[in-house]
Formats: C-alpha cells, structure tokens, sequence
C-alpha cells in the first residue's frame, strides 16, 4: 500500500507557538530555580536580554516541532509522525474514529489557523492518549480533514441509509443559543466555580509576589459595623454571580447545534471556537441534568451519550444550559419519549430519609456523649441540626427517583444534588447489574444497573420494588433480559 | 442467607468444589501471617510499655484466632454456596456477595472479550476464571474458580458464538 506524503501543518503556527510559548512552557519549572539561582541583579538590559532569549528559545522550540511532525490521511488511516529525538508514527485506523472537534484558539483565529483534534477511541484505553491532535492548519485544510477522515468514517456501515434514504432538508437546526439563557449561569455549580478558580489563582499569584508587593490588608478595618459587612458580602456575591456569566458566555457564545446529514454539529465558543461533529448513529441517548439551582428557574443542560467517545462530558454537550421545555424538545428528537415517570415504592422513601439522616444521627449521637463528658454542647446542636436537614433531602432524593420503559426506550432519574435522568434506546443496554443490600432485601428493594457502552457506562435505577425488577429489565432491554424471570 | 425474595432468578450452577480448598489455603495463609505478625507483636511490645497495650496483649492473638477460624472454617463454605453463574443460549449470568447481593446478565451478541486467568494458587488446584467483557466499563461478567477445562470450553464456546451473533446482527 503506498501511502500519502506526509503533509506539515502551516508555518504560520511557529508565531503562535513562540508568541504562547507553547512548547517552551514545558521548561518553566527547570527554568525558575535556574533564574532564581544566577539572581536577577541587572539592570534594564539584563532584562530585555533574557526576555529576547526566552522568545528566541520558544522560536526554536516551536520550529523543532513544527520540522519534526507530519501527517498523512491514507484511504484507510491516518498517520501521524512526531516526536524530536524519538520518532513516534501513530497509525489510526479509519473506521475507529468517532469524531472530530475543529477549534480556534484567538491567536490560531488572527492567523487564520485551526486546530484538529481526532477522537479515535480506543474502548478500553482511556486519558488523553486516544486522541491525535494536529495543531495549526489553514481553515480550509482543517474543513478538508475533516471531511476526508469522517465521509470515510460514516460511509462504511450503512452507505444507502443516511444521505439518501432522509428525506429531512440536508442541515436542520437542532438547537441554538439564547444569550438571555447566560442569566441561569450563576445557579450552575460549574460556572460558579469559574470565577472562584479565578479569585484563587489571583491569591496564589500575590503569595508568590512576596509580602512587598501585598496590599496591607491587616490594616483594614473589618469592624466597621454589620452594614458594611453586609454589603462587602453583597458585593461579592454580585461579582460572584458576574463571573458566572462571564464564564459561561466564553464557553457557550454562539452555540448551534445542526444535523448535518448523518451527523450532529456543534459549534460554540467566544474566544476559542470549538466545532465539534457526531455522528447520530453512534447516539445511544441522552442525559438531561438539572442542578439544585438550576431546578428552581427550570434550566437543564442535555448530553447526549455516544459510543466510544472520548471526553464526552464536554463532546457530548446538545444544550450547555437551557429552559427545562427546550432540553426535552432537544432530547425527545434525538430519542422516543417514554413517556411519565413511574415513582418507586414508599419502602424507597423511608430508604433515603434513613440515609440522609443517618449521618446526622450519628453526630448526634457523638454529641451525647460530649456533652456528657466534656461539655460539647454544640457537637449535639449541629448533629440535631444535620439530622433535620437531612429529612427534607431525603425527600428530595426520593422525589427524583423515577423510571419509564417506552416502546424503544427507556428512562432512569436520580439524584438530588443534580439531579440527571438518562433517556436511553433498548438497543443500548449491553448488560443488566441488579443489587440487593442487606438492607434492601429487608425492605423489597434492589438497585437496578443498565450497563451502557457510552457515558458513564451504568445509569441506575435506585431502589425499584423486586417485583418490578424483572418486568422493567424486559422492557427496557431485548429479549435476552427475560433470562432475569423465574423458571 | 437473608430470608427475602429474590428481586431475580438465582443462576443455576455453581462454582468448581476444589475452590473450598483454594479459598481454605488462602485463609491459612492469611492466618499464618497474622498469627506471626501477633508473635512480633508480644515478643517485642512488653505489657510494661503502658496505655492499652496489656489489653491489647489479650485481645489482639484472640481476635487473630476469631478471624482464623472464619476465614478457614466458615467463609469458603459460605462463598462456595453464593457464587452462582450460568451460561444460558442469549445470556451470561453470575451472581456473587453474601449480604450485598450482585446479579449480573450481559447477552452473548455484546460481548466483547473473554478472557481466562489463572493465577499461581488457582494453577496449584487446577482452577481457572473468566471474565466477559463489554462495551460498559459496569456490564463485567466474572465467574471465578471455575476447573480449567471447564473454564477454557466456556470461554472458546462464548467467543465462537458471540462471533457468530455478530456476524446475523450487522
């Protein structure tokens, strides 16, 4: 088999390389101590030097590894060869790809780059490791690549199927992005982590600084009466908020999601655009999750689970966040409704209030003991506290549970904390997992697993009546399932 | 064996007899090393070092003995009788755990990979373990001790027909 000459990526890329300092970032941690060790006693020139020859170094850098990769996409791989002094060729095969994200970066965008990233999931092999990245190609060559790696891809199972046989218009819009949805932000844990990441790495930043350069904050007066307090708390939890939405229009600016043919397209981002492509064939499902917070302004965020796909929290994003109706428009196009959930038995309730209280109880019961010997009084008061907080979550956690088998799908819903119900095809389910504690077996319950080949791998129904354990697994899955039923 | 129903069947077979004697050779090991650790432990830790360990002294070479003679005398009995698994015409199927209880079913047309182990004591009593592997990293069907004809035949026996239902789906 001859295979293709190797192509480079653009030489474009070795100004956005040297610029970000791409590849010598690797040498920072040997250089600080270097730098700290000779000591920075110059004057202006000492510094203007060095940050020339930081630059020079990154230049050369970056030019090493531009020289040294190439890749090549043959009829029936892709091939990539990198590596400075140890030549590394990965050969992936076509038909294990599943997908392929285009982003732009902002210094790839001023130069008119992409970068490609290649999912090839391995199954069993997990990390980073599975996917090939070629990075800072034009945008034509990263559209050509694409299409030339994924029309193989999709081609291959079912050539009569997808592109003829639709009879849908050729690209439909699945989903777009109201930037008034950004407003949810700052009831989504994941984004208020966003600005608190930031306020974090600020405060490491001014400890390294040395105590020189730290504002004076002991001379603050923090005394200064509850109004102030209040509205410092005030303040922050507006900024709080603020960098929420901040954070989530930088990710979700712009996000569509398209049906292109045989696939989903997915585009978002403000700063660094991200394209990412899957295939519907490969959509086992759907998972729509609602936080606590976002539960209260009916938002919900919907993933779609995919076989064999690599990072999929973030691939498999339909709707990053939403109004509740426009997430299960979205899910119920891609899967069959199944229809109302089934609320599981009351023995379940009493199960989770149980376990929601126990910790409560146990601290409780520590505090007894405290208070008797040593005094603690408050150890009694928080466990007396956690104990009645702990009754109405586990009502809610009760409240989520939920199950439905429809036609040619199913549904499970759990959690509290977020709470995520998983929509998925009977065809998915590669396995049925059903547990009994003790403790269940005293109450008629067991926790019933669909293991599932995309996801998480298992999406549970909890505490379902043991009755009902045999009758839902033949539903929800083929008929092998009816091996679960007595003889 | 708690005296509640059974969410599901109970597969029909059980695991080879000689993994009671794996599973007693394991416990004695175990115990041998305890009962040394115990020996170290009055030979070098006098009862005039103070705070708990006279007690210790007593109740440490008794909790040894307890755990000896459950995990000799009663626990292989009692993971001989709830190891159960099954090969059925569309399933595998396995249950394990004696208070916690796991029932696991995975078709033969997804499975993906089965392997046979057999580690240096399992060699030692002729026994062999399989594991069915799917596309879910939870649908993992282990059947353990199994004698290692009987391993090998279910495993060559699984592959062969999980090929041949591959090949009627696609």
């Amino acid at each position: 088999m001859t295979e293709p000459p190797g192509l480079r990526t653009s030489p474009r890329v070795l100004l956005v390389h040297t610029v970000t300092f791409r590849q010598a970032r690797a040498f920072v941690p040997v250089l600080i101590p270097l730098v700290a060790a000779t000591g920075l006693g110059g004057g202006r020139t000492t510094i203007i030097l060095l940050a020339l020859a930081v630059t020079l170094f990154s230049l050369l850098t970056a030019a090493l590894t531009w020289w040294r990769f190439s890749y090549a996409v043959g009829p029936s791989a892709v091939v990539v060869t990198r590596g400075l002094l140890a030549r590394s060729v990965r050969t992936v095969p076509t038909d294990r790809i599943r997908g392929v994200e285009i982003e732009t970066p902002l210094m790839h965008r001023l130069f008119g780059l992409v970068r490609v990233r290649i999912d090839a999931a391995a199954g069993a092999v997990s990390g980073k490791d599975e996917e090939i990245v070629v990075d800072g190609v034009p945008r034509a060559e990263g559209d050509r690549l694409r299409t030339a790696v994924l029309t193989r891809t999709s081609a291959q199972p079912e050539p009569g199927m997808d592109g003829a046989g639709e009879a849908g218009p050729p690209e439909e819009q699945f989903a777009r992005f109201d930037n008034r949805w950004l407003l949810y932000a700052p009831l989504v844990g994941s984004y208020l982590a966003v600005p608190v990441a930031a306020v974090g790495a600020g405060f490491r930043l001014l400890e390294e600084l040395g105590q020189r350069v730290q504002p004076d904050l002991d001379g603050l007066d923090l005394a200064g009466g509850w109004a102030r307090t209040l509205g410092a708390v005030g303040v922050l939890l507006l900024l709080l908020a603020a960098g929420a939405v901040v954070g989530a229009a930088l990710v979700n600016w712009g996000f569509s999601l398209v049906r292109r043919g045989g696939s989903l397209v997915a585009v978002r981002g403000l700063v660094t655009r991200r394209h990412t492509e899957l295939e519907i064939d490969r959509i086992r499902g759907c998972t729509v999750s609602e936080g606590l917070g976002m539960r209260w302004v009916r938002a919900a965020r919907v993933n779609a689970l995919v076989t064999g796909l690599g990072d999929a929290g973030r691939r498999g994003q339909l709707l990053p966040l939403g109004p509740r109706t426009q997430a299960w428009e979205l899910a119920d196009r891609l899967v069959e409704n199944p229809g109302p959930l089934v609320t599981h038995p009351p023995a379940a309730r009493r199960r989770r209030i149980v376990r929601a209280v126990a910790t409560g109880l146990l601290v409780s019961a520590a505090g007894v003991l405290a208070t008797v010997t040593a005094g603690w009084w408050w150890v009694l008061a928080v466990g007396i506290a956690l104990t009645v907080l702990g009754v109405p979550v586990g009502l809610g956690r009760y409240a989520s549970l939920g199950h439905a088998t429809g036609r040619e799908s199913f549904t499970v819903r759990s959690g509290w904390l977020v709470r995520e119900q998983a929509v998925l095809q009977r065809r998915a389910v590669v396995g049925w997992r059903v547990r009994q504690s003790f403790f269940q077996g005293r109450a008629g319950l067991a926790t019933v697993v669909a293991c599932v080949g995309a996801g998480s791998g298992g999406y549970a129904a909890v505490d379902l009546a043991t009755a009902d354990v045999a009758p839902f697994t033949a539903a929800a899955s083929e008929s092998w399932a009816a091996e679960f039923a007595p003889r | 064996m708690p005296a509640v129903a059974s969410p599901v069947r109970d597969p029909a077979w059980q695991v080879s007899r000689g993994a009671i004697g794996l599973w007693v050779t394991e416990g004695i090991i175990g115990a041998i090393v305890l009962a040394l650790g115990t020996a170290a432990f009055l030979w070098f830790v006098p009862a005039s070092v103070g705070g708990p360990v006279p007690f210790l002294r007593w109740a440490v070479p008794i909790l040894v003995v307890v755990d000896a003679v459950v995990s000799i005398g009663l626990r292989p009995r009692l993971r001989y009788r709830v190891h159960r698994w099954e090969v059925t015409d569309e399933a595998v199927y396995t249950l394990t755990g004696w208070l916690s209880r796991t029932w696991t079913l995975v078709p033969i047309s997804r499975i993906q990979t089965v392997d046979v182990t057999r580690g240096v004591m399992q060699q030692v009593f002729g026994l062999a373990s399989v594991a069915v592997l799917t596309a879910s990293s939870e649908g993992t069907v282990r059947v353990p001790h199994l004698e290692a004809g009987v391993a090998q035949r279910v495993a060559d026996d699984l592959a062969r027909r999980a090929a041949q239902v591959r090949d009627q789906a696609t």
